[in-house]
């Protein structure tokens, strides 16, 4: 075993090494894949893709409620111009040549925050692409809302990794915000589940106060409009929670830590870990925490985990993640989907291995324009999402599309799920999304993440099942009104002949008693409905025995 | 009964509905149950009786709803035809009620098979007979003897129809019997037998009365060998086809039905015998070529008669074990393997006078 203390430091290194030795275009084109710049229609989505999440990202950090322009115009076969533009910060013009002109200029990879940018490669891969496949420079616009706009032309320095600013100028306008436009060829729009399109509208479902404006090559315009006026808190970064780390990622930490004793090295370094539980951990451990961190041993760092376990610690802090939130959620599909039910569901956060807190919010809807418009019919849909990014691609491997099957709707009255006019929403937040390597568009099986997006999905089926179950006996009752009225108006006139009693009168005291005793289905129903609630709920349990939430002390530190 | 108590009971089951609904109650009509869990066999009079457990209808259950209304609509038309003095046929009730329900499109009445069994119900729950809700179903069945009837003051000789004989009613209440000559009367399941036996002139060489009920036995036949039994003091012999079909309609003549076990006492005739076909006449007559064998059916009847309580005789049980080992049936007709003349010439006066008879 080599050093292994490197881990993921020394893979950027490696990657900047490749930067060195190679020429740039050769890395992008070994790494395609990877940046998400494989085939014709996800080249184009990955491109809306980078400028999206800037302009969101960026908003997000300043405070503003966004407002975002995307077009695409055809410019001949697999031949485009993209365009987009916001009203975000504006970049300040001594860092428009790192954003759009240099590869991998970014810190995000190493801040343990949740960011919709840890896809691709930033707006910088937007660039080479278009230089790649059309040779030209892209058109940046930019101000801070000082008054002064600048107009850059620009081209990656391959050799260099650095921007080659064809073209500046600067004139006066009180304006603010940043917008791009590129050509790019050997890509090719559509209007399916996995192009431009579908990313956008799925981005204005993830993020309710964004307005989105979208023209496609056929010259229509779609508005996403914002459900809310409520701008997310920027996300900040935090440290590992005790609970669910892993020996080799203590390790690590502790050969980067500037503590010098081990005990405040733990205090540093990880989240809801005081003296008192340092304390906690000494009594455990056959060793003296005063101890150089770098000198800790594999055992030792076993022994600390195992004194972790038995020690109860607070929840994980939400402070790294953002959730949509519910109402958020439920406005934007309201909004976008208008369905006849909706269930949201945003779950409390756990971590997952590595002690990386996570979160999951799902929602559901059934109706209106729920589902996915197939030629002979609606089919289900999932909206996968991470850190509120739209997940367009490798759905079959990812962890969302593997819980969403692992339910079983029919118990909750959707009998062909598969076939049903059903939008399933899943975002799962995390300051590290495992994803499955390449691209960066699916979840790797962690099962403690899949469980979550199951036990959520569960609980609005659960939902969906009441509201479903309520409105068959709403029709039952009306039915039954129906056959009660039809035959109580024949019983009425024979019984007039029968009884020599006054028609009208029956008429009357038979319609009051089949009200009433159709009200009075109401309120048995309602009995019926609590004590099937009751039942549901003690049903099946989230057996979640590695960290039971009686694991966590509940006051403050 | 008189038309006027009956038309009295029909109102009060309307008064008593309606009262139901001015009192916000659910509106309810309650029957004797007619299901075999509550039809009792009285050994002692050989007859099926109606126990006293009830089920209740009710308007307001959604299962009972339609059945409800049809049989107010029911007692209503019945209510018409006695005030009236008109006699409708139950295929007449149904055609006269049915109608299709105001703003939809279903009928009050699909068909006849929704309106009899409501007519029993009536008459049970009302303790009253159908003849006095001035109804009548068809006519089945046919007599032929040395006996005058006074029908609605026309006196018929059953002797002098021809070979067809008297048509048996629906309704025999009215009939007076005068003059008869006849030592027995003779019950004859099927047509064919029936019509073999005229024209071999048996009820003349033998004395006696002959009647046909034409397969399973309508009220009017039941009630006409029930009064004939009762007021001329005749014996009664029936005579049908050696299957658990016939058997069965041997013990609705003798003990009643299930289905009118509330008329037992007025329907029933318990001191009938059986003369044949028995299973013991197979090797006794030498007929085991002329047999059939049984089919699914008959053998799912058969075990089916083994449970009623009206068939735990030692005689009948025979019978059937006979009929199981053996595994074939017997027709009447099976007995022209002989000769056309041999059951009236041979089997039936020797078994008589043998008293070959099951009870």
């Amino acid at each position: 075993m080599v050093n292994m203390t490197a881990g993921n430091e020394r893979e950027a290194d490696d990657l900047f090494k490749e930067f060195r030795e190679t020429s740039i275009t050769e890395f992008f084109r070994k790494n395609r894949a990877h940046l998400g710049y494989s085939g014709k229609l996800r080249s184009l989505t990955t491109i809306v893709h980078e400028i999206v999440t800037n302009a969101l990202d960026a908003c997000e950090e300043a405070g503003i409620l966004p407002e975002i322009q995307i077009g695409i115009d055809s410019l001949g076969v697999e031949h485009y111009r993209v365009s987009g533009s916001d009203n975000g910060p504006g970049i300040p013009i001594k860092h428009v040549p790192d954003v759009f002109g240099k590869m991998l200029a970014g810190t995000k990879f190493h801040r343990n925050v949740q960011l919709r940018g840890q896809q691709g490669i930033g707006v910088a891969g937007v660039t080479l692409f278009s230089q790649i496949t059309t040779g030209k420079p892209i058109k940046v616009k930019t101000s801070t809302g000082n008054g002064k706009v600048h107009e850059i032309e620009l081209m990656i320095d391959i050799t260099k990794n650095k921007a080659d600013i064809l073209k500046h100028e600067e004139y006066s306008e009180y304006w603010r915000g940043t917008g791009i436009g590129i050509e790019v060829k050997g890509v090719k729009f559509n209007l399916g589940e996995r192009g431009p399109f579908e990313y956008l509208r799925r981005t204005a479902i993830a993020n309710p106060h964004t307005r989105i404006t979208f023209i496609d090559p056929e010259g229509r315009k779609t508005i996403f409009d914002r459900s809310s006026e409520k701008i997310p808190k920027p996300p900040v970064p935090v440290r590992a929670h005790p609970k669910g780390l892993e020996v080799d990622e203590i390790i690590n930490m502790a050969k980067a830590t500037k503590a010098r004793k081990a005990n405040s090295f733990l205090v540093t370094s990880l989240s809801r870990m005081s003296n008192a539980k340092v304390k906690e951990i000494q009594e455990y451990v056959s060793f003296d925490l005063d101890k150089n961190p770098r000198k800790l041993t594999w055992s030792e760092c076993e022994e600390i985990i195992n004194a972790i376990e038995k020690t109860k610690f607070l929840a994980p802090s939400m402070e790294g993640l953002e959730a949509i939130g519910e109402e958020h959620v439920r406005n934007a599909v309201l909004n976008i989907l208008d369905p006849e039910f909706e269930a949201v569901l945003t779950r409390p956060p756990k971590v997952h291995s590595g002690g990386i807190p996570f979160q999951v919010e799902v929602a559901i809807a059934v109706g209106g324009q729920a589902g996915r418009n197939v030629g002979e019919g609606t089919r289900y849909e999932l909206m996968r999402f991470a850190n509120k990014a739209p997940l367009l691609f490798d759905a079959g491997g990812c962890a969302i599309t593997k819980a969403v099957s692992s339910v079983d709707w029919k118990r909750y009255g959707i009998k062909d799920f598969e076939n049903s006019p059903v939008t399933v929403f899943v975002n799962v937040l995390s300051t590290h999304i495992p994803y499955i390597s390449a691209g960066k568009q699916s979840i790797a099986e962690d099962r403690k993440i899949m469980k979550e997006v199951r036990f959520a999905l569960m609980e609005v089926g659960r939902r969906f099942q009441l509201y479903h179950s309520r409105k068959r006996r709403a029709l039952e009752k009306e039915a039954k009104k129906q056959i009660l009225l039809r035959y109580g108006s024949e019983l009425a006139s024979a019984l007039a002949q029968l009884s020599n009693k006054n028609e009208e009168k029956i008429r009357k005291a038979l319609q009051k008693l089949v009200d009433e005793r159709i009200t009075g289905m109401d309120l048995e129903e309602e009995e019926a409905n609590e004590s099937e609630m009751e039942t549901m709920l003690e049903g099946e349990s989230e057996d979640d025995s590695e960290i039971p939430e009686a694991d966590f002390t509940t006051e403050e530190e | 009964m008189e038309d006027q108590k009956v038309i009295s009971r029909l109102t009060n089951l309307g008064k008593e509905i309606t009262e139901d609904i001015m009192l916000n109650e659910s509106p309810k009509i309650s029957l004797p149950q007619r299901s075999i869990g509550n039809i009792h066999f009285n050994e002692e009079k050989n007859l099926l009786e109606l126990g006293d457990k009830t089920s209740t209808r009710s308007f307001l259950n959604v299962a009972h709803s339609r059945k409800f209304m049809q049989t107010i609509l029911i007692a209503t038309k019945c209510k018409e035809l006695v005030s009236r003095e008109k006699t409708a046929s139950i295929r007449e009730l149904y055609y006269q009620l049915k109608h299709t329900i105001a703003d939809t499109k279903e009928n009050t009445f699909e068909d006849q098979n929704e309106s009899d069994p409501l007519i029993v119900d009536l008459e049970t729950s009302l303790g009253v007979l159908r003849e006095e809700l001035h109804l009548k179903a068809d006519d089945k069945g046919t007599l032929i003897g040395k006996l005058t009837v006074e029908d609605s003051g026309d006196f018929i000789d059953c002797s002098k129809l021809g070979r067809s004989g008297l048509s048996i009613p629906s309704i025999v209440e009215h009939y007076k019997f005068h003059e008869f000559d006849a030592e027995y009367i003779l019950v004859i399941e099927t047509g064919a037998m029936f019509d073999r036996l005229v024209e071999e002139k048996y009820h003349l060489k033998n004395n006696c009365i002959m009647v046909s009920t034409k397969g399973q036995a309508a009220r009017g036949c039941r009630r006409l060998v029930h009064r004939l039994t009762h007021e001329l003091k005749l014996p009664a012999i029936m005579f049908t086809d050696g299957d658990p079909w016939g058997y069965y309609i041997y013990s609705v003549m003798k003990a009643g039905s299930m289905a009118l076990a509330h008329e037992s006492k007025r329907l029933g005739t318990p001191k009938m015998q059986l003369i044949g076909m028995t299973m013991t006449d197979i090797d006794a007559y030498d007929l085991e070529k002329v047999t059939e064998k049984l089919k699914d059916v008959d053998k799912k009847r058969i075990s089916e008669l083994l449970q009623y309580p009206w068939f735990q005789k030692k005689e009948w049980k025979e019978q059937l074990a006979l009929m199981s080992s053996k595994g074939v049936r017997i027709e009447q007709q099976a007995l022209a393997s002989k000769s056309l003349e041999f059951v009236a010439e041979e089997y039936l006066p020797t078994k008589i006078t043998k008293k070959q008879l099951l009870p």
